[in-house]
């Protein structure tokens, strides 16, 4: 008997797999493919304090081996989340975890004390990635001084764990990470897109309505994976792994690359099933390699 | 006299044979799972042509269904070879299998009475002529106005016949009936009814908008297929929307999910 059982952040998770935001909406559109009690638990699409109506279309266009996406953070924001979104993630039986970005740093803050009014919720994952936001997101991600200031608000806000959603748009991620630890966050999950652009050709002009967007797919697995050893042998923070993983060899590819859990975001666009099957290869793997707690595989990269 | 969603499912679809009706166009008829058999005119699939151990292309490919059978457990899908994914689906040896995630979106309501006029353009036509069939099937009027750039370009009488009780066509270039725009036909069938006709249409943006217009013109009910580039097909990725017509509403409710919310909308309602 394997024990998949995960430790992330203080949040026990039944397994480290974990629904990537913005990839899983609210939970709910998901459920005629998947029974999200046999995962670790899903992070929420994006609230932002007011609602938001994302970016004009074409939001999506495919790349070699991944996909662009501009977005744009389209949510009904946090009050219509907590009225019409919550009732349906707090009755299920897996870790939810609220995605979270805010024009200030300020008002992250707020957004994370109007949360600790819903219970149930296990952590803040606080988006300071997102590439298609002017006002926010990436904004503050690309700076440790912004990002560290973002975090200790919504550290001082809250009594649950704080997540910090990294980009890999930047000189030095650990740099980042160094400040966000130091600002009271208890994890971090990395990375969010890649910014990236297509060109139409033809036409001579930008395929996506907000001309650039964010990169993900199998593409950005081996940036991701490089990201995370790079801040695993730097800050001493727990990580999320996520950035291109659509099987159970690229989960544990992360994992042994020293991320405690891991997330599947754009995989479930082409199978909405995805982590499950994640989940069950993780534990094949661990079966076949005598490996007892999947927690013993965190971080073994042989140098 | 529109039926319940099925709640879709991801399964294995066979390929049961592949032709080329048309330069360029083909259809391919796949055995699918016994709940995509439930699919409605106007729903979708997003099929996966390519083998899970391959990474490129990656997403699926979403397929408007052009007709159903039951009996034979097959579903039609009918397509242009314009790019990477209808190559390899087009190609693929019979007996394959494809990846079948479906039935998806909503459908098409059908009128209670009256006639139903289906206005088709370029590779929109397939979701028209499973509605078609449908409508017929119930003892409806129904009559196909179908575009093309050329006579070439224009689907075979015997996929197109068995969806209508008459068929009238155009073309851009002349070579095949009316020389000019499909909407040109449109006018007429609009102005000669005695009753109002329900108007269904699935084609270029263009065509489908200046359908729209003439509709709201002459006060007769519209019902537009969109399509937009898509990513997932069941709402979680926002990607594929369209901008909703109606004032007032909150940001959050600007935009509406084609996967989801459509892709059957109600002309008034799109922003065109």
């Amino acid at each position: 008997m394997v024990d998949l059982k995960t430790t992330f952040a203080g949040i026990e998770l039944r397994n480290p797999v974990v629904l990537a935001s913005g990839t899983c909406g609210y939970g709910e559109e998901l459920t005629p493919f998947i029974d999200l009690a046999r995962l670790g638990g899903l992070v929420t699409k994006t609230i932002t304090p007011e609602p938001r109506a994302g970016n004009p279309p074409p939001r999506v266009v495919e790349t070699p081996a991944g996909m662009l996406n501009s977005i744009g953070l389209q949510n009904p924001g946090l009050e219509a989340f907590l009225s019409d979104k919550w009732p349906f993630l707090s009755r299920l039986d897996t870790r939810v975890i609220v995605n979270i970005a805010a024009p200030t740093a300020q008002l992250h803050g707020q957004m994370a004390a109007r949360l600790e009014e819903a219970e149930g919720i296990a952590a803040i994952e606080v988006n300071i990635s997102s590439p298609n936001m002017k006002d926010g997101g990436m904004v503050f991600g690309c700076s440790p001084t912004a990002s560290a200031e973002v975090i200790a608000s919504v550290r001082a806000s809250t009594s649950r764990p704080v997540i910090a959603k990294l980009t890999p748009n930047v000189t030095d991620i650990s740099a980042i990470a160094r400040a966000v630890a130091e600002a009271g966050a208890d994890g971090v999950s990395m990375i969010n897109t890649l910014l990236g652009m297509a060109v139409d050709l033809p036409s001579r002009r930008p395929f996506l309505g907000n001309v650039t967007g964010g990169l993900s797919g199998p593409a950005i697995k081996p940036v991701a994976l490089a990201l995370v050893h790079k801040v695993r042998r730097s800050v001493d923070l727990p990580i999320m792994g996520l950035g291109g993983i659509s099987n159970a060899t690229d989960a544990l590819e992360f994992i042994v690359a020293g991320a405690t859990a891991v997330q599947v975001g754009t995989a479930t666009f082409v199978e909405p099933a995805a982590a499950d099957g994640i989940v069950e290869g993780i534990e094949e793997y661990c079966r076949e390699e005598d490996v007892d707690r999947v927690e013993s595989l965190v971080g073994t990269l042989r140098l | 006299m529109t039926g319940p969603l099925r709640t879709p499912v991801d399964g294995p679809a066979r390929l049961r044979e592949t032709v080329e009706v048309a330069a360029g166009f083909f259809l391919s008829r796949l055995e699918v799972p016994e709940a995509v058999l439930e699919v409605h005119p106007g729903q979708f699939l997003q099929l996966q042509p390519r083998p899970a151990s391959l990474l490129s292309p990656y997403l699926r490919m979403p397929m408007s269904v052009a007709g159903v059978d039951a009996a034979e457990g097959t579903v039609d899908v009918l397509y242009d070879r314009v790019g990477q994914k209808t190559k390899v689906l087009s190609r693929l040896p019979e007996g394959e299998t494809v990846g079948c995630l479906g039935p998806l979106g909503n459908q098409f309501p059908l009128p209670e009475e009256g006639t139903a006029v289906l206005v088709g353009g370029g590779i929109g036509l397939p979701p028209l002529l499973f509605l078609g069939r449908r409508l017929l099937q119930k003892g409806r009027d129904v009559r196909l106005l179908a575009g093309a750039r050329s006579a070439d370009r224009h689907l075979p009488e015997a996929l197109l016949h068995p969806a209508a009780a008459s068929v009238l066509r155009a073309t851009d270039d002349g070579s095949l009936g009316h020389s000019g725009r499909v909407t040109d036909l449109l006018v007429p069938a609009l102005e000669g009814a005695a009753a109002k006709p329900t108007v269904y249409t699935c084609g270029p943006h263009p065509m489908m908008a200046s359908v729209a217009r003439l509709c709201a013109g002459h006060g007769v009910r519209c019902f537009a297929s969109l399509e937009e580039y898509m990513a997932c097909g069941f709402g979680v990725c926002v990607g594929c929307v369209v901008r909703r017509a109606e004032n007032g509403l909150d940001p959050y409710h600007r935009y509406s999910r084609v996967c989801v919310d459509g892709p059957v909308y109600d002309a008034r309602t799109v922003e065109w």
